[in-house]
C-alpha cells in the first residue's frame, strides 16, 4: 500500500487569499522599504488597502508618498535629558518590519523569532556605521496555543541549501519555486500540487507549508539515525549530611510522587535513581522485587554499574516500586553523618547509565563537590570583593565538567542542575555540565526547609513545571539565513557541532537562544532577506518532528531606515549575552565599558549621520529612547554590578540566565516593572477567560515614584515585591492584606490572603496573571520599611543613585558628554 | 544473542517498530560483571576486562549502524514474491525474517544463535503484533508508529535469551518449526541480487555482440579461403597449359 500524504491540523491558520492571490505571488519581489511607524501597520499610509494593484502603480505611489511623508514615529527625535516619562503605558512592543501587509501578516511571531534590527542594512559598512549589533533572538520550542502539524511522505526542501519551503519563497510558475535563501530554482514535486486543506489540485501556494511561518512536520524515516528513543529520566540526588539538613529530599520526592503520572512520555518511559555522598548508591527497581534494592558502589575512582539492566526501569511497569522508593527515600538518610560528596563520580555513573539510550539527568546538589574527579575548592573570598577591582573566578576551575558534558552531548544525554545551597558552590565550574549538554540551571540560594519557606514554595512550583513541561529528545537545531549574511556566534546552552548545527540532547520550552550575524556580501539587489530556524527533535511520545520558523525582513540602504527598525529590547538582550562572554574572556570592567560604549556609539552615529538639524541635549530616536535606560539597568544588574554586596554564585547564575532565558523573561530581570496597586480599578482591564485583570500603568523605577500612602508591586521576573508605604491607605491593608494596620504587617509575608472583597480579588487576579506570563514561579515578598529585603527592592530602583553607580540622569549626562565630544 | 529487532510494512518498507539495539549490547557485554545479591559493597572487577569491554562496545556500535542500514535496505527489497521465511547470513551475524500478513519481522542475531529459537521468537512477536496493531498497519504513514511495541519486544526477548526458559521453549516448539525448510541465503547476495541480474544482462548482450562479430569474421574467412582455392586452381591450370605447350609440343 503506498504511503498517502495525510495532513493533520492542530488548528490551521488560514489566510484568506482569494482575491489578492496575484499580489501574494508577486509580493516577494515587490517589497519596498520605507521608514514608517513602528506600531501602526494597519493605518500606515504607504501601504493602502488597494495594494494588489501591481508593481507599475505601486512604485510611483510609493516614491510620491516618501517625498511628502513626515518623519515616522520611530525616528521622532527625543531629547532624553528633558523627556521624563519614557516608559510606554503598556508593555514595550517590538517594532513591526516594513513588509507588505500580506507578508507581514504571516511573518513569524516576534515572541518566537526576533531580530535586533527589523530592517537589515545593505552592506557591512552601513551596519558598522550604525553601531548597532545585528543578531537574532529565538525561543524555538515555546509552548504555542496553535501550531499547524503536517504529515507528508516528502518534505519539500531546497536542493542546494536544504531550506524548508516557507511562505517567503517565490513560485515562478505552477511547477517551479525559487528558494528565498539561496535563490536556486527548484521543482515542485507532484505530491505538493495537491492541497489537502481545500482538497484541490494545482494550488501549491495554498499548502499549509506556504501559509504558515511556524509549523511542524512529522519527519519520515530519513530523519532518524536510530529508532526514536523513549523518554528516559534519571534523578541524581545529593544525600550528604548537608543535603539532608536542608530538607530538600522531601520536596523532591513529594513532587515526583504527585507528578509521576504527568511526566511526559508513553508506555516506554524509563526512570532511574542514583543517590550519592562519599559513595554512589544505585537502586534496583526490577519488576518482581518486593521492595527497591539499594546497591552501594564505594570505588569512586573507577565507577561501574552493578546491574545495568535493572537500574533504569519502565515507569509504567514498576510504578509501585518507584513510589515505594520515593516514600522511603527521605527517611533513609535521616541520620547520615557523611559530609563528603562525590558529585563527579555520580555524574559519570549517570552518564554510563544513560549512554545507551540518551535522556535527561536531573542533578540535585547542595554543596561544593569534595571527593573524586571534579572535586572543587572554594574560590570565593568575601574580603576580595571589596579590594580587587575586578571580579575573578568567573571561568571554570576545571574542565572536567565541560568534558563530561561533551561526552553526554554525544550520547544524547542532557544534565539539568538544581543547586540548593547556602554556601559558595562554584556555579561557574558546575554550570558547565548543563551549559554544553543543553540542560538548564536552577539556583536556590540559602535554601532551607524551616528557615526559608518562600524558597521552598518557589522550588516546589519550579519543580512541578520542570517535571511536567514538554520535552524534546535527541534534538538538533540549524539556523539558516539568506545568501550574503552569515551567523558567527551562538549564545545559549548547547554544543555547536559542525559549524552551524546546534546539538541539543534535550530541548525544553523555556530555553532561549541568540546568534550574532554579519553581512558578508552586499545585499544590493535584494529587497528582503529571510531567516529560518529548524528544530528536529523526538517528542516524548516517540515521534520525530521538525519545527520550522521562518522570518522575513526588509533590506534597507539608509541609516535612518536602520534606526527606524531598531528593536531596543532585542538589542539589549543580545548585548547582555555578548557582555557575559566578554566578562568571562576578558574582565567584568571591560564588559561594562563595552555596554556603555555601545549606547554612546549608536547615539553618536544617530546624531552625526541621521540628524540634519543639530539641537542641544542628548538626542535619540523614539525607538531607541529606552536604550540608555536599559544599559544602565544592565550595569546595575546582578550579573554586571560592582560593589561588595553580590555573591559570586549569584552573579554567575544571573549571567547564566541572561544567556539562556528567552527575551521576555530576560527583559523583566533587567528592567523590572513597577505598578501602583493600592488604587487598582477595572478601568482598561483585560478580560481573560472570564476573569477581569486590572492593568495599572508601569511606573518608572525611582524612589520618587513611591509614595508613603500607597502600595507598590515590583515584578522583577523571578521575584515579585509588594512594598507597603508607612501611611498606606488603611482600606488596602484591611481589604487586601487582611491586617488591621501598618504595624501588623509581618516581616516575612509571602502570600496574599484570599479575602472576599473586590480589592483583594483585583490584586490577586493581577498577581496571578503576572505569574501566568512565565514558566517559573516568582515568589511574592510583602515588604515594609523594616524588612530585610527592602535593600534588594531598592536595588532594583535603577534610576536612582547608589553608592557605586550613577543615577539615570548622571548616566545620561555622561553619555551626552561622550556623544558630543 | 539477539542484537536488533525491527518490524516494517512489506509494501513500502516503512519501519513500524524497533527495539533500541544498544540495550542488548550492554547486557551482552556486561554479562561477566558480578551481580548484586542484596545490600552491600561490591568487588570491583579487574580493570582489564573492562578496558576490553569498552573496546568491544565501540566496535559493535559501529557495526550495528551498518547492520541497521542493511536491515533498512532489506525492507525496501522485500516484496510479495519474496520467500516468507528466510535466514540471511551476514558475516558472523544472521538476519532472520518472517513475512506475515503484509508485515516483515526481522531479527539480527549471532550466527550461532539457534535458528529454531529465532523463528519461534519472531512467530511470538508476529502473533502479538498482529493482535495489537494488525488492523492499523495499512493506514499509518508515520515511521515507527508502533514504537511502544518495543516494551513487549524487550520482554519477549528476555525470555528467549534466558537459558532456562530457552530449554522449556525448545521442547515446546520442536514440532512447530520445521527449520530445515527455511531458505538460507547470504545478505550480500540478496541486497545485490538486482546488481547481479544487470551484470548478467550486460554479459549476455556482450556475448551476442561478440557472436555476431564471430559470424561476420567467419564469413569473411570463408570467402577468403574460397578465393585462395580458386587462385590455386587457376595457377595449376596455367602451369598445366604452359607445361603441355612447351614440353609436349
Amino acid at each position: 500500500m503506498p504511503t498517502e500524504s495525510l495532513i493533520g491540523y492542530g488548528a490551521p491558520v488560514c489566510v484568506d487569499s482569494g482575491s489578492d492571490q496575484d499580489g501574494y505571488l508577486q509580493g516577494c519581489t515587490q517589497v519596498k522599504c520605507c521608514p514608517r511607524s513602528l506600531y501602526s501597520l494597519v493605518n500606515c499610509p504607504n501601504f493602502p488597502p488597494q495594494l494588489s494593484a501591481g508593481p507599475a502603480q505601486l512604485s510611483p505611489s510609493l516614491s510620491g508618498l516618501s517625498l511628502q511623508s513626515q518623519t515616522p514615529e520611530a525616528l521622532r527625535v527625543v531629547n532624553l535629558l528633558q523627556e521624563r516619562n519614557l516608559l510606554p503605558l503598556g508593555p514595550v512592543t517590538p517594532p513591526t518590519p516594513c513588509l507588505p501587509q500580506d507578508l507581514q501578516k504571516i511573518n513569524c511571531h516576534p515572541e518566537v523569532f526576533r531580530s535586533t534590527l527589523t530592517s537589515i542594512p545593505q552592506t557591512q559598512s552601513l551596519l558598522n556605521k550604525a553601531k548597532l549589533p545585528l543578531g537574532l533572538l529565538l525561543h524555538p520550542f515555546k509552548d504555542l496555543s496553535q501550531l499547524p502539524v503536517v504529515t507528508s511522505s516528502t518534505i519539500v526542501r531546497c536542493r542546494s541549501c536544504r531550506t524548508y519551503i516557507n511562505p517567503f519563497v517565490t513560485f515562478l510558475d505552477q511547477r517551479r519555486w525559487k528558494c528565498n535563501l539561496c535563490y536556486r530554482v527548484n521543482d515542485v514535486p507532484e505530491e505538493f500540487m495537491y492541497n489537502p486543506v481545500s482538497r484541490s489540485y494545482g494550488e501549491p501556494h495554498k499548502r499549509p507549508e506556504v501559509q504558515n511561518a511556524t509549523l511542524e512536520f512529522i519527519a519520515p524515516s530519513e530523519y532518524m539515525l536510530r529508532p526514536p528513543q523513549p523518554a528516559v529520566y534519571l534523578i541524581v540526588l545529593d544525600v550528604s549530611h548537608n543535603a539532608v539538613e536542608t530538607g530538600y529530599l522531601d520536596v523532591v520526592c513529594q513532587s515526583l510522587l504527585e507528578n509521576i503520572n504527568a511526566l511526559p512520555g508513553d508506555s516506554r518511559t524509563k526512570i532511574g535513581f542514583i543517590t550519592f555522598d562519599s559513595t554512589i548508591h544505585f537502586y534496583n527497581l526490577q519488576e518482581g522485587l518486593s521492595q527497591p534494592q539499594m546497591l552501594i558502589v564505594s570505588d569512586i575512582e573507577d565507577i561501574f554499574l552493578p546491574t545495568p539492566d535493572s537500574l533504569l526501569v519502565n515507569l509504567n511497569e514498576c510504578k509501585e516500586l518507584v513510589q515505594d522508593l520515593l516514600r522511603s527515600l527521605p527517611q533513609m538518610f535521616g541520620k547520615t553523618m557523611e559530609t563528603q560528596c562525590a558529585l563527579g563520580p555520580a555524574l559519570q555513573a549517570a552518564f554510563k547509565l544513560l549512554s545507551a539510550t540518551g535522556g535527561r539527568v536531573s542533578v540535585f546538589q547542595t554543596q561544593l563537590p569534595s571527593l573524586g574527579v571534579g572535586a572543587l575548592k572554594s574560590r570565593e573570598d568575601p574580603n576580595q570583593r571589596a579590594s580587587a577591582k575586578d571580579i575573578q573566578h568567573l571561568s571554570p576551575a576545571t574542565d572536567f565538567y565541560k568534558k563530561l558534558a561533551l561526552d553526554c552531548s554525544g550520547q544524547q544525554v542532557a544534565v539539568d542542575l538544581f543547586l540548593l545551597s547556602s554556601q559558595y558552590c562554584d556555579l561557574a565550574s558546575l554550570g558547565c555540565i548543563s551549559r554544553y549538554s543543553a540542560g538548564s540551571v536552577y539556583y536556590y540560594p540559602s535554601y532551607h526547609q524551616q528557615h526559608n519557606p518562600a524558597g521552598v514554595e518557589c522550588f516546589q512550583k519550579d519543580l512541578k513545571r520542570y517535571l511536567t513541561r514538554k520535552i524534546g529528545f535527541e534534538a538538533v537545531m540549524r539556523i539558516r539565513c539568506s545568501k550574503g549574511l552569515s551567523i558567527h556566534t551562538f549564545h545559549g546552552n548547547f554544543f555547536v557541532r559542525s559549524t552551524d548545527l546546534l546539538s541539543l540532547p534535550n530541548v525544553n520550552p523555556d530555553a532561549g537562544f541568540a546568534v550574532q550575524m554579519s553581512i558578508e556580501e552586499n545585499l544590493v539587489d535584494m529587497q528582503s532577506v529571510s531567516f529560518q530556524a529548524a528544530l528536529l527533535y523526538t517528542s516524548s511520545k516517540g515521534e520525530r518532528r521538525i519545527r520550522v520558523h521562518t522570518m522575513c525582513l526588509p533590506v534597507v540602504n539608509s541609516l535612518s531606515d536602520i534606526f527606524a527598525g531598531a528593536d531596543v529590547q532585542a538589542i539589549t538582550c543580545l548585548l547582555a549575552s555578548m557582555a557575559v562572554d566578554r566578562s568571562v574572556t576578558a574582565s567584568l570592567s571591560d564588559a561594562r565599558d563595552a555596554m556603555t560604549n555601545a549606547s554612546i556609539d549608536s547615539l553618536t552615529s544617530f546624531r552625526t549621520s541621521v540628524l540634519t538639524i543639530q539641537q542641544p541635549g542628548l538626542l535619540a530616536p523614539a525607538c531607541l529612547r529606552l536604550f540608555p535606560l536599559y544599559i544602565l539597568a544592565l550595569l546595575k544588574q546582578k550579573a554586571f554590578r560592582t560593589g561588595t554586596s553580590t555573591r559570586l554564585d549569584d552573579r554567575v547564575f544571573a549571567m547564566c540566565q541572561l544567556k539562556y532565558q528567552p527575551l521576555a523573561y530576560v527583559m523583566l530581570m533587567i528592567h523590572p516593572a513597577l505598578y501602583r496597586v493600592d488604587d487598582l480599578t477595572d478601568e482598561g482591564a483585560l478580560n481573560v477567560s472570564e476573569r477581569t485583570i486590572p492593568q495599572p500603568r508601569v511606573q518608572q523605577l525611582s524612589v520618587e515614584k513611591l509614595s508613603r500612602d500607597g502600595a507598590f508591586l515590583m515584578d522583577a521576573g523571578s521575584v515579585i515585591y509588594l512594598w507597603i508605604g508607612r501611611n498606606c491607605n488603611p482600606n488596602f491593608l484591611t481589604q487586601v492584606l487582611g491586617l488591621p494596620n501598618y504595624a501588623a504587617v509581618p516581616l516575612n509575608m509571602n502570600m496574599l490572603p484570599e479575602l472576599d472583597t473586590a480589592e483583594s480579588q483585583r490584586t490577586r487576579a493581577f498577581v496571578g496573571w503576572l505569574r501566568e506570563q512565565r514558566p517559573f514561579f516568582p515568589i511574592l515578598h510583602v515588604i515594609r520599611d523594616e524588612s530585610p529585603l527592602k535593600a534588594s527592592f531598592l536595588q532594583n530602583m535603577i534610576e536612582d543613585r547608589t553608592e557605586s553607580a550613577l543615577s539615570y540622569y548622571e548616566f545620561l549626562l555622561h553619555i551626552q558628554q561622550q556623544v558630543s565630544k | 544473542m539477539v542484537l536488533l529487532t525491527m518490524i516494517a510494512r512489506l509494501a513500502d518498507g516503512l519501519p513500524l517498530a524497533a527495539s533500541m539495539q544498544e540495550d542488548e549490547q550492554e547486557d551482552f557485554l556486561n554479562s561477566n560483571v558480578p551481580r548484586a545479591t542484596g545490600h552491600g559493597h561490591f568487588e570491583t572487577p579487574v580493570s582489564t576486562t573492562r578496558g576490553r569491554r569498552r573496546c568491544l562496545q565501540a566496535k559493535l556500535g559501529r557495526d550495528l549502524q551498518q547492520y541497521q542500514s542493511q536491515a533498512k535496505q532489506l525492507f525496501r527489497k522485500l516484496n510479495d514474491q519474496s520467500p516468507t521465511r528466510c535466514t540471511l547470513e551476514a558475516g558472523s551475524m544472521s538476519f532472520h525474517y518472517v513475512i506475515e500478513k503484509g508485515v516483515v519481522y526481522l531479527v539480527l542475531s549471532e550466527a550461532s544463535f539457534p535458528k529454531k529459537l529465532a523463528f519461534a521468537y519472531l512467530e511470538d512477536l508476529q502473533a502479538e503484533f498482529h493482535e495489537q496493531h494488525g488492523k492499523k498497519v495499512p493506514t499509518v504513514s508515520r515511521p515507527y508508529s508502533f514504537i511502544e511495541f518495543d516494551t513487549y519486544i524487550q520482554k519477549t526477548k528476555k525470555s528467549y535469551i534466558d537459558s532456562r526458559a530457552r530449554r522449556n521453549l525448545g521442547s515446546i516448539n520442536t514440532e512447530l518449526q520445521d527449520v530445515q525448510r527455511i531458505m538460507v541465503a547470504n545478505i550480500e547476495e540478496v541486497l545485490q541480487r538486482g546488481e547481479a541480474l544487470s551484470a548478467l544482462d550486460s554479459k549476455a548482450s556482450n556475448l551476442s555482440s561478440l557472436s555476431k562479430k564471430y559470424r561476420s569474421d567467419a564469413k569473411y574467412l570463408n570467402t577468403r579461403s574460397t578465393y585462395a582455392k580458386l587462385a590455386a586452381g587457376g595457377v595449376f591450370f596455367i602451369m598445366l597449359i604452359v607445361y603441355v605447350r612447351f614440353w609436349w609440343l
